[in-house]
């Protein structure tokens, strides 16, 4: 697999980041600029969701018909998303139509129509979204504990509320386009079968006179942390609890990435073979490692019925906790093959190559190859881990239950 | 690529499509089980029975199931639908022999007393799992309307009740009536070795026993009908509507894909520009569902419990509007991108591939290189799908509201 990286810095801040695959047909880009969700104003919470909504109608020339019909007579897969610190732009095409989504994308980016007509409807796919979160209850229960976990506004939920929502004018989602659509603190990645010079001086052509808005760090304050129960008459109760981490662009993440592993990677991870295999008591449990640029977690969840839910979270919790007291070396051997094969498996995806080109350089300001993260995680040892667990412990746990009856967390505090 | 087949002495079938070019290698076992093949009386046992597979063989306890899966860094997991369970993993190409020592293991599980019940126990958790997920409660709900009194009503998961009840000499009885070489597929995709892909699992397979497996395939006989699941612990509306398709066998599920695209994709469709881009509707999508001799149109909406019935009769004005005129040409040209780029991104994967071509042999015994398929989604005209809207008849729907609303 070739590994041969390409890297512009465009005097506006912009990045662009390539990496050349020879033996697929398409090219995928990640494209993220920080309008994410932390940087939603104070009473306008949500203001970024509704924006990522309204840039795609219309923008430049074309109407929302016409701007859809370009990128769809080019075979054009695309998602948006809003991230914690970024809106990402993800799109996927055969790579010899990527330079025709990428003028689109110049439009959506740098021109959005943004018209007032067609900002209530917006607007209201996000209310809907969020009346929808109710109705799943598994994922209302992540994005809310990411919101308690994580330095407030890092983590909030990105729909807002319903009085935010309501509070937010058309002027306020165009003040985060001004703040937020600009090159200071934007990376563009592409990977696939496609030139990466040409597609630079295309980029530079797009992009090159993006005038950079000022740099407007995020002001955090503690967060809320605690345990919270959300009463629910759900058929399975919900668990959801997060300890802190290191984050990505830390060296210590990769004893982290290990540590997730033989907790919950795969089958035969504690989490399943103690939770699930031996004692029956869920269909779902997992541990997840998740990372912003200074604050990262581990969060785990597991769903059971109520009559098993305090057995349930008592075991979880053991387990995160006794995984401090040592590791089998045969885990030690699974966690770095799984890790090792999955880099090699998920870099056949253009898609997922692009996005880990981003986020490679956003955590460390470079690019690594597949060989230098397996080297380090071929040379992490048991110590190591333990020595990570000792100073990332799980305790200081932030809870959130949602279901009928909420949990005895003593233990929490243990 | 490269195709290769061969048959087993006792029937088993084994195909491959291998790519020099891929890093990793995909390997399914394609059994043609699933809810359809099941009696009332054991309604879920495929789908628990394909949890069982995971908890062991003759040789195996579940720990090692699972330990020597993740020994090989593999991605693995087991589906199990209407008519179909699949176990399969992906790995390294040099761990191709032992993906295949599990995979052909599992197949002939040991099904043992004490890790049925403790199993039983997960399945009840998966049960009250989607009891939480309204999106798919209405969708089983509907097929079992859709199909009322036909086999594929059946629910995959059952009920409490019939998974309390199953004993394990049903699913050993079950085992013994689908799980013949006969009735399995074995595939592999991406960087694969065929000839010690078939050597292993000639040595794992071969004296598994043959024998007949049948499977009743009566037409479907769906009748329109509006209904509503009253569940006020609901928020938001959630509805389900099915109309007759063509079956997977049928070579105008093409032009069913290029339909259901034009009408119902996520993005730049009929019903995106009627529903969503006014937000009438947070979600408005229409898929083309393609069964073993019958088929299903099948569009999901959610909206807001008080416009639900507005939200039904625009996608009754869209159906309707379309059958009068059909795709222009901008549409059909739209779609078939679409289809031709999804399918072309999927198929650099070998996982994404596996399923492809997995059901091209199971449903019609064929196989299709992704370029040729590709090729038969630009060949469907505006014409072709047209004619197939009216054949079909879109607007003849069975439709199925799960929430607040009393009336849709």
């Amino acid at each position: 697999m070739s590994e041969a990286f390409f890297v512009r810095e465009f005097p506006n801040g912009l990045v662009f980041l390539g990496q050349r695959m020879e033996h697929v047909s398409s090219a995928a880009f990640s494209f993220l600029v920080p309008a994410g969700s932390s940087h939603d104003a104070t009473g306008r919470e949500g203001a970024a969701a509704i924006l990522c909504d309204w840039c795609l109608r219309g923008a430049g020339q074309r109407d929302t018909r016409a701007l859809n019909d370009a990128l769809d007579s080019l075979g054009c897969q695309h998602s948006e998303s809003v991230l914690s610190e970024h809106m990402h732009f993800s799109a996927a095409v055969l790579g010899r139509n990527l330079p025709g989504v990428l003028e689109v994308y110049a439009d959506i980016l740098r021109r959005p129509t943004l018209s007032d007509a067609t900002f209530e409807p917006c607007r209201g796919l996000v209310q809907q979204e969020l009346a929808g979160l109710e109705d799943e209850p598994m994922q209302k229960c992540s994005l809310l504990l990411r919101q308690r976990f994580y330095p407030y506004p890092l983590g909030r939920c990105l729909y807002g509320t319903p009085e935010s929502l309501a509070a937010i004018v058309p002027a306020d989602a165009r003040a985060h386009v001004h703040r937020g659509f600009t090159p200071r603190g934007a990376m563009l990645a592409v990977a696939g079968n496609v030139d990466m010079e040409p597609l630079c001086e295309q980029v530079h052509r797009l992009f090159g006179d993006w005038p950079a808005a000022p740099d407007r760090p995020v002001e955090t304050s503690q967060p809320a942390g605690g345990t919270v129960h959300l009463p629910k008459d759900s058929a399975q109760v919900h668990i959801a609890m997060a300890h802190r981490a290191v984050p990505t662009g830390d060296p210590r993440h990769y004893a982290a990435r290990i540590a997730e592993t033989v907790l919950s990677g795969g089958m035969s991870g504690r989490l399943f073979t103690e939770v699930r295999e031996k004692r029956g008591l869920v269909y779902h449990v997992s541990t997840r490692y998740h990372s912003l640029k200074s604050h990262a977690g581990m969060f785990t969840y597991a769903a059971t019925v109520p009559r098993k839910a305090q057995t349930t979270f008592e075991v979880v919790l053991g387990e995160l906790r006794r995984l401090g007291e040592g590791i089998e070396p045969d885990e030690m051997a699974r966690a770095r093959t799984q890790l090792r094969s999955s880099l090699v498996m998920q870099g056949e995806s253009t898609h997922v190559r692009a996005a880990a080109l981003a986020q490679d350089w956003y955590h460390l300001g470079r690019l690594r190859s597949l060989r230098e993260i397996s080297d380090h995680i071929e040379k992490v040892t048991a110590e190591e881990v333990l020595g990570y667990l000792a100073e990332f412990p799980a305790k200081g746990l932030t809870l959130l239950v949602i279901g009928p009856e909420g949990l005895d967390a003593g233990l929490l505090n243990g | 690529m490269e195709f290769h087949r061969t048959v087993l002495g006792n029937g088993l079938t084994i195909i491959a499509e291998s790519n020099p070019q891929a890093a990793s290698m995909a390997a399914g076992f394609f059994v043609r089980a699933g809810s359809r093949d099941e009696t009332p009386e054991v309604a879920g046992v495929s789908h628990f029975l394909e949890h069982m597979a995971f908890k062991g063989t003759a040789r195996r306890t579940p720990f090692d199931v699972n330990r020597d899966f993740d020994r090989l860094g593999a991605e693995y997991n087991a589906f199990t639908s209407e008519e179909n369970t699949v176990y399969f993993g992906a790995v390294l190409p040099e761990y191709q022999t032992d993906l295949l020592d599990i995979l052909g293991d599992i197949l002939r599980p040991a099904l043992r007393g004490e890790d049925f019940e403790m199993e039983k126990n997960v399945i009840l958790d998966e049960i009250a799992r989607y009891e939480d997920q309204p999106g798919y409660r209405v969708y089983e709900k509907l097929m079992g309307e859709f199909f009322a009194g036909h086999p594929l009503g059946n629910s995959v998961l059952g009920t409490r009740e019939s998974i309390q009840a199953l004993r394990q000499e049903d699913m050993q009885a079950y085992f013994d009536r689908r799980y013949s070489p006969r009735n399995v597929t074995v595939v592999g995709t991406g960087r694969i070795d065929f000839d010690a892909f078939v050597a292993k699992i000639d040595a794992m397979c071969s004296a598994w026993k043959p024998y007949d497996v049948a499977r009743s395939t009566p037409a479907a006989a769906p009748k329109p009908l509006r209904k509503v699941l009253l569940d006020g612990k609901i928020v938001r509306e959630h509805i389900a509507m099915m109309s007759p398709a063509p079956s997977a066998q049928d070579d105008a599920r093409y032009a069913a894909g290029i339909l259901a695209t034009i009408l119902g994709d996520d993005n730049g469709s009929r019903l995106f520009y009627a529903l969503i881009a006014p937000a009438i509707a947070e979600e408005a999508n229409m898929s083309h569902h393609a069964l073993d001799g019958a088929g299903a149109f099948l569009t999901f909406l959610s909206t807001d419990p008080d416009r639900s019935g507005e939200a039904l009769r625009i996608v009754h004005d869209v159906f309707g509007g379309f059958l009068d005129e059909g795709p222009i040409a901008a549409e059909l040209t739209a779609a078939q991108n679409k289809i031709a780029s999804g399918a072309t991104l999927k198929g650099e994967l070998p996982m994404g591939r596996l399923v492809n071509v997995g059901f091209d042999w199971v449903y019609r015994g064929q196989y299709v290189p992704l370029a040729e398929q590709i090729e038969r989604f630009y060949a469907v005209s505006a014409a072709d799908v047209l004619s197939l809207g009216r054949s079909c008849d879109i607007t003849a729907t069975t439709v199925l509201g799960l929430g607040p609303a009393e009336a849709l």
